[in-house]
């Protein structure tokens, strides 16, 4: 009978809060969810022989480990030269990435089912992004696997060219990506070649991999770096 | 007689002055209310603090969530859609939301606008004291591909401050934001559980709204079902949709089992037709307590009905009064045993009255109501009991069963046998003995769970919502007042260093503050200042191209950012959850609660308080419960003193003596009815005393029946028998209630009722009691 006070109060257990979420909920996302989804796409090492989609999916799974070395170009709209940065790379199927800034600056950064971890004096520092982390991660390990399913859900996929010189074009679906990136375009040929994230807002960053080689295996530093 | 005839004239006249009355008041449909709230204390003098509550408690009235639940997180999304397309189209909701569409430009232009005032401390403490260090995480942040991804563009904020408000914000719970659907999904259990959230048109207390939204609910359920989807579901709304079936079906139960028990026994006792007719006064005093509940508090609460049901059985006590005359004077005639009667039906009345109006000077708005309902409809009853009832029963010849009388009689030769076999005295000894064991036993509990009777599956799911979204909001919270703004934000500085120790101590999950969302003024100042020294650092910035009068420009910029107060800081979206605590000015100053989250010790609370101006604990729970245990005091004086008033009312037809033996036997067995409760290992609580008090004022009305004994001895245990029948008929079926403090209520009557009946023959003359 009674609509108790202290059952509403109970009920408080769920209140309003979940809205306060809303704008907070999107700017995690926003911070830290792009990233890793683009470096996933290095799983696309495209020894494709064909340019179906499920058959470049398909060949994710295949090299366990590429190393490479990277050069990140930022371009900012502002700015009359892009932010050129430069380093290595150890994408590993069973564990993760490990993307390594040598310069201008030194930085060594780590993607893995925990999430994304940063190197410093002490060691890896998992960065603190708790509400997305899971998802991305899911994302990340998705495309890792050769499930490219998760991407489609996100974005329209378009898959060109072939299996020595393909292009996959993603475009966002939803409309809270349409508002932050226009596009994601990916180059390869047997591996992927560069990565091209273009921001709604004019600014886009590149990334172009070279020397990539799925020959060697994980180096015991490298496997000590994942291990942490 | 002329007053044969002119009485029932007279009171049909009232009655169909009432009649129109009731008609008026009800017009615009039932004026009934389910506002819990109404009914406990509201001893909040502070229009502030109410102020305060209701805008906490308003979401909760309002706001029902839902989690879509489905192993596959897709389906769990689609069902979503589904559901709230379904609300949104019910018509009952206001809005409902299951995804996000965030309005990126205004959260950029909130934050651009508020890279001074919102910055967290930690990143203002760099900027001031460690500007080299501040310099080279941007330049950091700038090539970082995991984490310098802003939502400003760097070339609108090339120092980053935008970035660093974005990653500052307080974050809380474990639901995340779907990148396709915008969903918001929380993953627990081996599911993905999308979040539903609608808003109602009206609140909780709506009579009709939290059926409908608990229908909706239900067809839902059974729509997800179908898709292999779970539906968990929380709201204040539901609570209220599960109290109000829970109370009609109670009505009906107590209601209708006491009416269909009371007309078997009087059928069964007097074997006429037309002595059903002495249910005419029990519809006479619904009526006057209804009448008399709207008149005076302009609507009834469903709680009034539910226990003002049990008038039923005090009510139908008046007629009886002379119906069971029969036993004993034949030929029975209406009117001759009305007026043999009347003297002990008018005291009965005044000390039931003043009994149940004793229960209106606690301080629960619920007694009140109760006490004034009954109050009006033992008048109503009585009224009709000796002017109408009479006029209706003319003519008929009454010729009741002898076995009742029968029984009586074999009651009252058994206690005489007891008595002549041990004296009475020995017997009150062993009776105080029983009393003193049975209430060494007793245990007081309060607690305000005691009136909620919600189902557990309620309360699981509740809880269930609570663990996967990881939202634990407590009903604490803290009220601040200050003479202004920054002194307000100065206090709930000073709280939150002392909350943020909880939150390290993992006491606390989390709290929302005003000063988390807005600078001080003179923070932001220092800001500014601090700009000056920035360029002698910005070196690195400028290595990587720069422009210097970019960089100076944004300075300039920043510097010329105006101070923003707590009302320009809640503008925007990312202040959403701030919003409902900021009360604005008050009183010559202003006002702010802080919300609390997942508290483990409520105890706490109060020390963090203590000592800081303007800061206050709302704890309406622990309040309300210290309010129980302190009206338990005030309860019993009552009863003491409505005793008191009881004598002195029956000094008059008793003398002293008869007066003071005629109340000490209700004492005693309301004290028996205590020790039997610790005997049982029933808590004592408000409620239980209540009950207690209301035993005291219904069993003086058998103490004098058996004082009286008009008709002899046997017929006046009859009669005392058949009333407390009646009563406990409808006051024992309350024991049956599902809500604690209801059930508490009907059992310690019944308890009650039952001493009062056993000990009433004592109430005779001396010689009777040899």
């Amino acid at each position: 009978m009674l609509t108790p006070v202290g059952a509403s109060l109970l009920a408080k257990i769920v209140n309003d809060n979940a809205g306060h979420l809303t704008p907070r909920g999107a700017l995690r996302f926003f911070a830290s969810k792009l990233a890793p989804t683009v470096f996933a796409l290095f799983g696309f090492s495209a020894a494709a022989h064909g340019f179906d989609l499920q058959q470049l999916s398909d060949q994710l799974a295949k090299p366990s480990v590429i190393h490479g070395s990277f050069i990140q170009e930022k371009h900012l709209r502002a700015l009359p030269q892009p932010l050129v940065s430069k380093g290595t790379f150890v994408l590993a199927k069973d564990h993760g990435l490990l993307w390594l800034l040598k310069t201008p600056l030194q930085q060594d950064y780590r993607i893995s089912t925990q999430g994304i971890a940063r190197r410093d004096a002490n060691g890896w520092q998992t960065l603190p992004n708790k509400s997305a982390g899971a998802e991305q991660n899911r994302l990340f390990l998705a495309v890792l696997q050769g499930d490219s399913s998760g991407l489609q859900r996100d974005f329209d996929l378009q898959l060109q060219g072939e299996a020595e010189q393909w292009q996959l074009t993603l475009t966002p679906r939803s409309l809270l990506l349409k508002q932050v990136f226009k596009q994601i375009n990916i180059d390869g040929g047997t591996l992927v070649h560069s990565i091209e994230l273009l921001e709604t807002q004019g600014d886009s960053t590149v990334l172009r991999m070279q020397d990539s080689s799925a020959d060697l295996p994980l180096s015991d530093a490298e496997q000590h770096d994942f291990a942490q | 007689m002329p007053s044969e005839r002119l009485l029932p004239r007279l009171f049909l006249t009232l009655l169909v002055a009432v009649l129109a009355l009731a008609g008026w008041q009800w017009r615009h449909g039932a004026p009934l209310s389910a506002n819990l709230m109404e009914l406990v204390p509201g001893n909040t003098p502070d229009a502030l603090e109410l102020q305060a509550e209701q805008r906490m408690q308003e979401p909760l009235n309002r706001e029902i969530l839902v989690l879509v639940g489905h192993a596959d997180r897709q389906q769990a999304v689609n069902v979503a859609e589904q559901l709230g397309a379904r609300w949104q189209a019910s018509g009952l909701f206001e809005k409902v939301q299951w995804n996000l569409q965030a309005d990126l430009p205004a959260l950029r232009a909130q934050l651009l606008r508020g890279r001074l005032s919102m910055l967290a401390a930690k990143d203002r403490e760099q900027l001031i004291d460690h500007p080299d260090a501040f310099i080279q995480q941007r330049v950091q942040a700038l090539f970082d591909p995991f984490t310098g991804f802003s939502l400003v563009p760097s070339q609108d904020d090339w120092l980053g401050l935008t970035g660093r408000i974005q990653n500052s914000q307080p974050q809380s719970g474990a639901v995340q934001l779907d990148i396709g659907s915008g969903a918001l999904i929380a993953d627990a259990d081996g599911k993905s559980w999308v979040l539903l959230r609608a808003r109602t048109t009206g609140n909780a207390f709506d009579m009709k709204l939290p059926l409908q939204v608990a229908d909706l609910l239900q067809a839902s359920r059974a729509q997800a079902t179908e898709h292999g989807a779970q539906l968990l579901a929380a709201s204040g709304l539901l609570y209220a949709a599960s109290g109000q079936q829970q109370a009609s079906r109670e009505i009906t139960w107590v209601g209708g089992g006491a009416t269909l028990g009371i007309l078997l026994l009087l059928l069964l006792a007097f074997r006429r037709w037309r002595v059903l007719l002495a249910f005419v006064p029990v519809l006479v005093g619904m009526l006057f307590g209804a009448v008399a509940c709207v008149a005076l508090f302009g609507h009834m609460h469903v709680m009034t009905l539910v226990l003002g049901s049990s008038l039923i059985g005090v009510a139908v006590d008046y007629p009886l009064h002379y119906l069971s005359k029969s036993w004993s004077l034949q030929p029975w005639r209406s009117w001759p045993a009305l007026r043999l009667t009347l003297p002990g039906l008018s005291l009965s009345l005044a000390t039931s009255c003043i009994g149940y109006l004793a229960l209106a000077w606690t301080p629960f708005p619920a007694l009140t109501q109760i006490a004034v309902f009954s109050a009006a409809g033992l008048v109503g009853a009585y009224l009709s009991a000796v002017c109408l009832l009479p006029a209706l029963l003319k003519g008929v010849d009454l010729r009741p069963a002898q076995w009742p009388l029968h029984i009586a009689e074999r009651l009252w030769l058994m206690r005489s046998g007891l008595i002549k076999r041990v004296p009475s005295a020995v017997l009150l000894v062993w009776v105080l003995l029983f009393c003193a064991g049975g209430l060494w036993q007793l245990n007081s509990k309060n607690d305000l769970r005691q009136w909620i009777g919600a189902p557990p599956q309620l309360l699981q799911e509740a809880q269930a919502v609570a663990r996967i979204t990881g939202f634990q909001p407590t009903s604490q919270f803290f009220l601040v007042r200050a003479d202004n703004q920054q002194q307000l934000l100065e206090r709930q500085a000073a709280l939150g260093q002392r909350l943020e120790q909880l939150v390290n101590m993992d006491k606390l999950q989390g709290y929302l503050a005003l000063n988390q969302l807005v600078n001080l003024p003179a923070e932001q100042q220092q800001l500014r200042e601090a700009l000056n020294a920035l360029p002698a650092h910005w070196q690195p910035l400028l290595d990587l191209g720069v422009p210097v009068g970019a960089l100076q420009a944004e300075v300039a910029q920043l510097q010329a950012l105006p101070t923003q107060d707590i009302d320009a800081a809640l503008l925007g979206p990312l202040a959403e959850p701030w919003r409902t605590l900021w009360l604005g000015p008050v009183d010559g100053g202003v006002a702010a609660m802080i919300s609390l989250q997942g508290l483990s010790d409520p105890a706490l609370l109060q020390v963090q308080a203590a000592d800081l101006p303007g800061v206050q604990l709302v704890d309406r729970l622990g309040e309300l419960n210290r309010v129980f245990a302190a009206t338990q005091i005030s309860a019993a004086e009552l009863k003491l003193m409505s005793c008191g008033l009881i004598v002195l009312l029956l000094i008059v037809p008793f003398g002293f003596g008869g007066a003071l033996r005629i109340v000490a036997l209700p004492l005693l067995a309301a004290l028996c009815s205590l020790a039997s409760l610790g005997w049982l290992g029933q808590p004592l609580t408000l409620f239980s005393l209540f009950g207690l008090l209301l035993v005291t004022a219904i069993s003086v009305d058998y103490a004098i029946l058996m004082r009286e004994q008009i008709g002899g001895p046997a017929v006046s245990l009859l009669g005392t028998l058949l009333a407390a029948l009646t009563t406990w008929l409808s006051f024992g079926l309350l024991a049956l209630s599902s809500t604690p403090a209801v059930s508490n209520f009907g059992l310690s009557v019944s308890l009650g009722l039952a001493f009062s009946f056993m000990l009433a023959p004592w109430a005779g003359r001396q010689k009777h009691a040899s």
